[in-house]
């Protein structure tokens, strides 16, 4: 895919997308308004996880990290939002950067234990912490926009997305995206083809940490009350299985995730409790049964067409 | 690449309307809309909610409805935690188009959740969540029809615990607004009656009070005022006994339903008896005819006499609702306001005025009383107020 | 204090290890983690509730039949999702948590938010050493625990099973060329690690009566008791666990209660900074 291409599609979905306000009601916006926070969430764990292999548990607790800071600066000593949220993605990224190195040296199942190690760390010292958190409470923070509206949140949480997804596509489709993909397939052939495995791994966690921050940030803010469920592990699990199901390690797949999972979770909310079993069961069988998602389910359908005609896989490129 | 991604934005588009004309069908009814957890640590409230919604939905509908139509309640699930309680709240409003909601049982939620009503101006009643602010902070959509932090310790605990001439106590209280509110209060209270006490916090989850009721033991109360909600009091209760803090100390349940529900026994086995409790209900003290009519319905409908006194609580908020929709003649946010503010109902616990003047917890608020019972041998015995006692204090 | 803390810690720690010893054999065996071990241990303290309170069983009958039926369970995932996976160790990693959020949720519907406590075996309690009462039912737990985990020692180091178990974690190749069905022994192991969860769960399940999210604290202490001890070591696991028991309660009577937790996943980290592969354990392949 040429960067061109990108661009053209990227600001067309984009226009398109801004157009929903117009049609849509509160309701409707709002779930589109999560729907982007999940897009952001799950494009960036996707980088860590789908291309570096980094299976971290400690996504949701980026996020948190990005949400607590703007929004203690905000509610305690007034700061503006929007440089609260700069502060947080810059933390986010430099404790990222921290994890990143730590688990350097660490293989695969090791790393998830750290990561998931810290995040409970951090669930309990904002739970403990109520003095300055609120805990288990929630902290009411100040909004984005001076008078709340969902449209101009809509924007923000759009502008957010496309923000991430052009970082992400930066990274992915360039030269530092072939290492990762190296990194992933087997570090020690990478590293004698001479790529630098380390800064890999550490570049894509502080990168991927940072968005996480952001959105949590933006999240926190769209809330306006900001709890330890942002940090905790059924986010994590969410953003774990809209990614696994829209299709780890494509660009496509966590977007695809994060929407249709969001939408479906909301509707079928309305038939009661059962959402969260209802979404952990179609995750396990997707996968299960399609390791690659969506994504792979539906480029293995395309790969058999393309056998019939090159001009489609073209187009798809 | 191009046509997946325009074909996934129309699949997004195309759902986000069959969901909007799903949720805009015509209405036959008016909705109101009741917020309380169904799920997680505080549960069983929901289902008291659930009970004491279909008793009182009956009961409206029944004596006719709200302005010719048929009352109907939409029950969203708070999960007992703030960030869920106030989306929920949102989506009654948005989705539901309720015109007024009740509810709530969890103080941290209800504080969410008033920010949602104020932000939507839409009536809430408050019904058992106790936290002072919910009503101090003034805002004109919210009212209390149910016990308030300060209200219970000043009418209730802090005499009581003068009344039964205690001399030490120790209060533990859970990190919530509630837990700390109220702790709070209690300090303050029992500072001016000239008690002696200590004071410690908990986390409502906790399993394990072994080291922290050692510690208590240490102090020797004749008294602990437990301000734990859930059945982290199971624990707590059980453990105490375990480690042989009960019987020399008294503990109050300082929020009453978990002393209350079907497993207290269970998980605390005997440990349980003598443990004193909150409430607002009780099999022999009726205040209003009405609150035996309650009892008679609920049997009834349920097999069983009500044990949760928080079913009632929103049965009682609900007859509000409906009185102040059909004197406001209108389903109007405002209207309903003033109408509740010129409320003279009576309901189970007593006669509901909400107060009117801004700049304290008395505003929109209405303080049912309250009660201090002890298990004596599984039988509950009111001990406080002395008007309404039907026995002693057992030690 | 001093002495009530210990006494925590050793009861605390005993089941610690337990639950890490299911994790540990699964690991050094199959190198796979179950997520969802909390959620097999919560299981097993459901079953036994059920057959105690609901059938009326003897409390130690419905403890056994309820770490056989998990054992049963255990087996039923390793067919249906752990064996596609081998080879994949982060691929199993997702999907037994998946299936851990999946588990919680369906006790939530079928058993409700309640806590449920399976009945006590004994009640009332004991003054040790003259400075305080423990309860029975805890001193129980403790000589429960210790047999359990003496038959696994015994198990493991003095039986056919044992040998070929110890076999296939140190080079599993060579078992397999030895005539070892390696696939059958991954899922007998897979089986025991949550069966050993199990009888963790039905050990304590009177003390701390089940909730559907009872079992994630329990997991993750045991994952930080395995990654302490060493993937795959047994010794590392029992003193693995009785470190994070001890460092816990001490930790909570001195410095303090909120942050129990906190203490051992410092530890953890601590741990795997100075050793990536755990203290006794041998380097991840």
């Amino acid at each position: 895919m040429t960067d061109r291409r990108f661009f053209v599609i990227l600001f067309v979905a984009v226009g398109l997308l801004s157009l929903l306000p117009l049609g849509l009601g509160v309701y409707h916006l709002h779930v589109m308004i999560v729907s982007l926070f999940y897009v952001m969430m799950a494009s960036s764990w996707n980088l860590l996880a789908g291309y570096t292999g980094q299976v971290s548990f400690a996504h949701a607790a980026f996020a948190g990290i990005g949400a607590y800071t703007s929004g203690i600066l905000a509610a305690k000593f007034g700061l503006n939002p929007w440089i609260g949220v700069f502060i947080g993605t810059i933390l986010a990224a430099l404790i990222g950067l921290g994890m990143g190195i730590l688990c350097l040296r660490m293989g695969g199942i090791y790393l998830s234990l750290t990561t998931l190690g810290f995040s409970e760390i951090l669930r309990i010292v904002i739970t403990n912490e109520y003095e300055i958190t609120r805990g288990t409470m929630g902290l009411q923070v100040p909004g984005l926009v001076a008078d709340y509206s969902k449209p101009a949140y809509f924007y923000i949480m759009l502008g957010g997305a496309m923000l991430t997804l052009i970082v992400l596509y930066k990274l992915i489709y360039s030269d530092i995206g072939l290492n990762f993909r190296a990194v992933q397939n087997d570090e020690r052939a990478a590293a004698s083809l001479g790529v630098d495995v380390v800064r890999m791994r550490v570049l894509a966690f502080t990168v991927s940490s940072a968005l996480a921050g952001m959105a949590g940030g933006l999240y926190g803010h769209y809330l306006l009350l900001i709890t330890p469920e942002i940090p905790s592990l059924d986010q994590q699990f969410l953003v774990l299985s809209m990614t696994v199901i829209g299709g780890m390690g494509s660009f496509l797949g966590p977007i695809i995730g994060a929407i249709s999972l969001e939408i479906f979770s909301e509707y079928i909310r309305a038939y009661g409790e059962y959402h969260v079993l209802v979404f952990g069961l179609v995750a396990l069988v997707v996968a299960r049964f399609a390791p690659n998602g969506l994504m792979g389910l539906a480029e293995h359908r395309l790969r058999g067409r393309r056998k019939a005609s090159r001009t489609v896989s073209a187009a798809a490129g | 690449m191009k046509r997946k991604k325009s074909g996934l934005w129309l699949f997004a588009v195309v759902l986000s309307l069959v969901l909007a004309v799903g949720s805009a069908w015509a209405q036959e009814t008016i909705k109101v809309g009741v917020v309380g957890p169904r799920t997680g640590s505080a549960a069983a409230t929901g289902k008291a909610f659930e009970e004491g919604i279909k008793l009182g939905t009956d009961y409206v509908n029944a004596k006719g409805g709200v302005l010719g139509k048929k009352l109907e309640i939409v029950f969203e699930d708070t999960a007992g935690a703030p960030d869920k309680a106030a989306s929920g709240f949102e989506r009654l409003v948005t989705r539901d188009k309720v015109v007024m909601v009740l509810g709530e049982s969890v103080s941290s939620s209800a504080l969410a959740e008033i920010e949602v009503a104020d932000r939507f101006k839409v009536p809430f009643i408050v019904v058992e969540a106790w936290a002072d602010p919910i009503t101090a902070k003034g805002y004109k959509y919210v009212f209390r029809a149910g016990p308030c932090n300060s209200g219970v310790v000043s009418e209730t605990i802090a005499k009581w615990v003068v009344a039964e001439k205690f001399k030490r106590a120790f209060i533990v209280a859970e990190t919530s607004d509630w837990g700390l509110g109220i702790a709070e209060l209690s300090k303050s209270a029992l500072t001016k009656a000239g008690v002696q006490f200590e004071a410690m916090t908990t986390e409502r989850e906790s399993k394990d009070h072994y080291t922290e009721l050692n510690k208590i033991k240490a102090f020797d109360p004749d008294v602990v005022l437990a301000y734990i909600y859930g059945s982290g009091l199971h624990y707590f209760v059980a453990q105490a006994g375990e480690v042989k803090l009960t019987p020399k100390a008294i503990i109050l349940d300082g929020a009453g339903p978990p002393s209350l529900w079907p497993d207290f026994w269970k998980n605390v086995g005997d440990y349980g008896n003598l443990e004193c409790f909150v409430s607002s209900m009780h099999e022999k003290v009726e205040l209003t005819k009405l609150a035996t009519e309650y009892r008679e319905a609920y049997q009834k409908a349920f097999g069983t006499p009500p044990t949760d006194y928080k079913s009632r609580s929103i049965f009682d908020s609900i007859l509000i609702a409906a009185d102040a929709i059909n004197r406001a003649g209108s389903t109007d946010a405002d209207k309903l306001v003033d109408a509740l503010e010129k409320t003279s109902l009576l309901v189970t616990r007593g006669t509901v005025k909400f107060g009117t003047e801004k700049g304290g917890t008395e505003y929109h608020q209405w303080m049912p009383p309250m009660l201090v019972i002890q298990w004596q041998n599984k039988e509950q015995v009111v001990l406080y107020p002395p008007e309404a006692a039907t026995g002693k204090l057992m030690r | 204090m001093f002495a009530l803390a210990g006494m925590n810690g050793l009861v605390i720690g005993a089941i610690y290890a337990l639950a890490a010893l299911g994790v540990s054999l699964v690991v050094g065996i199959m190198n796979v983690i179950n997520f969802a071990h909390g959620e097999l241990y919560i299981l097993a303290g459901y079953f036994s509730y059920l057959f105690a309170n609901a059938f009326g069983m003897n409390f130690a009958l419905a403890m056994t039949l309820a770490v056989a039926l998990v054992f049963l369970f255990g087996l039923l995932i390793e067919y249906t999702l752990i064996r596609p996976t081998y080879g994949n160790d982060m691929y199993s990693l997702i999907l037994t948590f998946i299936l851990s959020i999946v588990l919680q949720n369906a006790y939530l519907l079928i058993f409700g938010p309640y806590p449920n406590k399976p009945p006590n075996w004994v009640g009332g309690s004991t003054l040790i050493l003259g400075s305080f009462y423990y309860g029975n039912q805890r001193l129980a737990a403790l000589i429960a625990g210790s047999a359990v985990i003496t038959l696994v020692f015994l198990v493991i180091k003095k039986t056919w099973f044992g040998r070929i178990i110890r076999a296939t974690s140190q080079d599993r190749e060579m078992a397999e060329l030895n005539g070892v069905n390696t696939k059958r022994l991954n899922m007998l192991s897979f089986g025991l690690g949550c069966a050993l969860a199990a009888a963790a769960g039905v050990i304590l399940a009177p003390i701390f009566p089940v909730t559907p999210t009872a079992g994630v604290p329990v997991a993750l202490t045991a994952f930080v008791v395995v990654v302490l001890g060493g993937m795959g070591s047994l010794w590392g696991c029992v003193i693995g666990g009785l470190i994070i028991g001890l460092v816990e309660n001490f930790g909570a009577a001195y410095i303090s209660t909120a942050y129990k937790q906190v203490f051992s996943f410092i530890i953890l980290i601590l741990v795997l900074l100075s050793r990536p592969s755990g203290l006794f354990g041998r380097r991840e392949a």
